[in-house]
């Protein structure tokens, strides 16, 4: 995990600084003499080589240090945790919607599989796959802020204002989970043990939400995990949209202004998140199946 | 569906087991599909507008007109057809910008397409077929690069980038999709590269890249497809994303997603300018994801809707009220049970009768696919979908299960009829403890206090021999032996006191020790216990020592039924007598050679018309091919269905 994180970290390093003009040039008025961007240069850091340049940022990395705003002084820690907890928000409320809604569509799927709700579960969930969500959140903001008036459509002013981005991420989410719990509880209700549980004469009730969900939820609690990245991803362009305060919105306005540090700062914490969210995925698993507990390592 | 590890999720999701088959099988069978039909044919139409897009498009994509902007499309008010679906903020035509947009996007999308599999099957076929050290590296950079959400990386790059040109996009979105192929790739290539075919061919001397190119590859690359045409939806909603954040192609070429930006700019005014490019992409991808699942069920049709195992309906009759109970315990008349599917019948069972007694044990024996496994689960009624009992009865203490409500019938099983299985460690839930499933059905059966059903628990397993059933309680099945598992499903069989139970191969999947310690203790709980017992096997040899009496089954009928003893020193039918003849005995010499049936079963779809045996039959007659037998009477109590033992034939031979 630590690797991920510190290859994350070195591939950005590297890919800014070979991929990019000069952050200095850009940050001056056009015409500005050669002098004057060589002060900017010096004062950012990137006159120096790069090697030392990326051992002064590991070092800094390793006091705590995520380096200093490219414009102002900031440090980069500071503005990084103002923002995390706005997309931490956001994506929990996310998955904690985007969870239940696919264990009830996904169940009542599976326990009456090809019948109507089946059929119309599944037709969301193709048309789902298929929509791409920066569109979704501009129907959506056209549906209910624009025409209904219902919800603000930018800007952090109240949980009001949760309602669109998380739609957003939600209906984008679930049909991968829903076919994810409905295939896989298809599946377990296939086994032999759900009919040993029939012929000890449990209810179908019980053989279905016990037995059957228990097994068929190992899958989707993997799948919950690597969402996490969809989450992340998909809140960049939900942030950008809907004028969200959080990493996704500092990293992009970081992208646009050339700002290193700050970019730098933004992928390190979405790395950061996505491998402690794995992690606790992997503990519940563990916690879930005994086959994995218990295993004589 | 919109980031790089739902990207990589989408083929595990469904393992691709691709068979080759012949295109003109695959046409018929994709004819069976609409779904996939519609996909193709919208997929061609994009395609179409893509590639003919100078001559769809009635204007140039990029000409300028500032006397006519935010013209609305035609049928709203305002609208013309000189702009069908009107113009943007600086006057250009829409559908003009859409079909390039079309154009632009699925370029970049089939070129990062192609660069990506090429790129993951080389790899991966690489990886998969040289393995070592180079398998080792790939696949841990694969790991490290699924670790993390790469499309934030993509929008980092592209954004910083100073000039983006369709090579950039192509090249950022592109490579980091070999991953999703190659692993696919390499699972399959390493699973070939061990098959006959492929070591023969080393050892006749073809050098190992001749075995890669001309041995593996050609059954390894029908599985890129499918993940392709996967891939190509992820990837344009991927490069419409970027382009909608001002990432994609630089302005003012026309992609959909930057289309779908500008639109948004004006979305009050005009919010057509926005839905519309959205529509687009939701109409291609759409197309493209019901085109690849119609791809993929032709490479493997077992993923099909419907295919997973499921409980049958019963007969649509009104819940029978029970009789007054009368002897025997079971009477099974005349039941017949039928799997219909793709338009043919299979009749696993065939007018099956027999009885059985308080605290009687009767042996089903027969062959795999005689029906007597469907047999014991009409009784339960727990069929696998689409068997259904369509004719016959099934009396147990006054009603006939067949007939009675799900709910009566639920509370019969595991109470006064229990059953057990062939494979014990699997019919166990594996995610439970063995004390949570034996509480469980304790707890359905009657006792309720916590302290009284932990007891129960305990006590049941130790009467089937289990010296320490605290420990095993605490235990999940995967821990257990085989022996210990099917001990634990005896016990809680028997926690309820059932007047019947099935057991259907019970030891089949254990050890010759195993079995004997196994059947022995079933035998002696069941009498002290006064339970009747069904025992299914294969093996006449266990029915001969185990059971009262005994119903010989071949093709879904049984062909003798009558006392165990009777049976095995008279058989009768000859069926009943090869199956004797099949058994080693220690009375005879050594050297002697076992006698095997000739032939095999028949296909239970197309029972020929007379006595489904007579083709393997050493006995048969002109009647046995055109007659199917009834059961005659043999000796008291001991019935054969067979026209050796028909009563004109007996008096004729008397005679």
């Amino acid at each position: 995990m630590a690797l991920v994180v510190f290859g994350v970290v070195t591939l950005v390093f590297l890919l800014l600084r070979l991929a990019a003009g000069d952050p200095a040039r850009l940050m001056v008025q056009p015409g500005t003499p050669e002098t004057a961007i060589q002060q900017v240069r010096e004062r950012i850091g990137t006159d120096q080589p790069l090697f030392q340049q990326f051992m002064e940022y590991l070092t800094g990395l390793v006091r705590g240090d995520l380096g200093t705003s490219f414009h102002g002084q900031q440090p980069v820690l500071d503005e990084v945790l103002r923002a995390l907890p706005n997309t931490l928000l956001l994506g929990v409320v996310t998955m904690a919607v985007a969870s239940v809604l696919a264990l009830v569509l996904g169940v009542a799927a599976a326990v009456r599989a090809n019948s109507w709700v089946d059929r119309l579960v599944l037709a969301y969930v193709a048309v789902g796959l298929s929509t791409p969500y920066f569109w979704l959140a501009v129907v959506l903001v056209l549906v209910f802020s624009v025409q209904l008036n219902w919800f603000p459509a930018i800007d952090f002013t109240g949980p009001s204002s949760l309602v669109l981005p998380v739609a957003t991420l939600v209906i984008t989410l679930t049909p991968i989970l829903i076919r994810t719990i409905r295939q896989s509880l298809l599946q377990t209700l296939g086994e032999d043990h759900i009919r040993a549980a029939r012929a000890r004469g449990l209810s179908e009730r019980r053989v279905m939400f016990v037995h059957g969900l228990k097994e068929a939820s190992l899958p989707l609690v993997t799948l919950i995990g690597l969402q996490a990245g969809f989450v992340l991803a998909g809140s960049y362009v939900v942030e950008f949209i809907f004028n969200w305060p959080g990493i996704g919105k500092l990293t992009l306005d970081a992208v646009t202004s050339r700002n290193f540090p700050m970019i730098q700062g933004g992928v390190l914490v979405a790395a950061l998140t996505f491998v402690v969210v794995n992690f606790v995925v992997d503990l519940l698993y563990t916690l879930l199946d005994p086959r994995v507990r218990l295993a004589p390592t | 569906m919109s980031d790089i590890t739902t990207r990589a999720e989408r083929p595990l999701a469904r393992p691709l087991e691709a068979a080759p088959a012949a295109p003109t099988a695959l046409f018929r069978r994709l004819r069976g599909r609409k779904s996939a039909i519609v996909g193709v044919v919208g997929l061609t139409a994009v395609l179409f507008v893509a590639v003919f897009a100078s001559y769809v498009a009635p204007a140039d994509p990029l000409r300028q007109d500032l006397s006519s902007i935010l013209v609305p499309p035609f049928w709203a008010d305002g609208g013309s057809f000189e702009y069908p679906l009107g113009t943007d903020a600086l006057g250009r035509d829409v559908v003009s910008r859409l079909a390039y947009g079309a154009r632009n996007s699925l370029l970049i999308a089939v070129c990062a397409m192609l660069i990506g599999s090429i790129l993951g099957l080389v790899t991966g076929l690489a990886a998969g077929f040289l393995g070592g050290r180079l398998d080792a590296i790939l696949m841990r950079l694969g790991d490290v690069q699924l670790a993390f959400p790469f499309i934030l990386l993509a929008i980092i790059i592209l954004g910083v980038l100073p000039d983006r040109s369709a090579a950039h996009l192509i090249l950022v979105l592109g490579i980091p999709g070999w991953i999703i192929y190659a692993r696919v790739v390499r699972s399959r290539a390493l699973a070939e590269r061990e098959k006959d075919y492929v070591v023969a061919a080393k050892s006749i001397g073809a050098g190992s890249f001749r075995r890669m190119t001309k041995y593996v590859l050609p059954s390894v690359w029908q599985v890129v497809p499918v993940i392709a045409m996967l891939d190509l939806g992820f990837l344009i909603i991927l490069e419409s994303t970027l382009s909608f954040l001002g990432f994609g192609l630089t302005p003012p070429t026309p992609s959909w997603g930057s289309v779908l930006a500008d639109g948004r700019n004006n979305m009050v005014v005009s919010p057509w300018l926005p839905i519309l490019p959205g529509l687009a992409i939701l109409v291609t991808v759409l197309s493209i994801n019901l085109t690849a699942d119609g791809l993929a069920d032709l490479f493997d049709p077992r993923l099909r809707k419907g295919t997973f195992r499921r409980i049958a309906l019963r007969l649509p009759v009104p819940d029978e009220p029970p009789a007054p109970e009368a002897a025997p315990l079971l009477r099974v008349q005349d039941l017949r049970v039928e799997f219909p599917s793709n338009g043919r019948t299979t009749m696993a069972v065939r007018g099956v009768s027999f009885e059985l007694d308080h605290g009687e044990t009767l042996g089903i024996v027969g062959e795999s696919g005689s029906g007597k496994s469907v047999t014991a689960l009409s009784i339960v009624q727990l069929l696998d979908s689409p068997g259904r009992v369509t004719a016959g009865q099934i009396r147990f203490g006054g009603q006939d299960l067949v007939r009675i409500s799900d709910r009566r019938m639920a509370a019969l099983r595991g109470g006064r009829i229990a059953m057990i299985f062939q494979n014990p460690a699997s019919s166990l839930n594996p995610v439970f403890s063995i004390g949570f499933q034996m509480r469980e059905a304790i707890r359905r059966h009657g006792r309720k206090a916590d302290g009284s059903v932990q007891a129960a628990a305990s006590q049941s397993l130790r009467a089937v021999g289990i010296g320490d059933p605290d420990r095993v309680l605490r235990q999940y099945p995967f821990q257990l032996s085989g022996g210990m598992n099917q001990r634990v499903m005896i016990a809680m069989a028997m926690t309820a006191h059932p007047d019947l139970l099935i057991a259907d191969e019970p030891t089949t999947a254990l050890d010759v020790t195993t079995q004997a310690q196994i059947l022995e203790r079933l035998r002696d709980l069941t009498r002290a216990e006064g339970t009747s017992l069904i025992f299914i096997t294969h093996d006449i040899a266990l029915v001969a020592e185990y059971t009262d009496r005994v119903a010989v089954m071949y093709a879904g009928q049984v062909c003798e039924t009558g006392p165990t003893r009777s049976v095995i020193a008279q058989p009768h039918h000859p069926y009943t007598k090869a199956l004797l003849e099949s058994v080693p005995r220690p009375d005879l010499p050594a050297g002697i050679r076992l006698e095997a049936i000739p032939g095999e079963l028949p296909d239970p779809a197309r029972t020929p018309p007379g006595c489904p045996f007579a083709p393997r039959c050493p006995s048969v007659m002109d009647v046995c091919r055109s007659v199917n037998p009834d059961a005659f009477a043999v000796a008291p109590d001991h019935r054969a269905a067979c026209h050796l033992w028909s009563p004109e034939r007996t008096e004729a031979v008397a005679r």
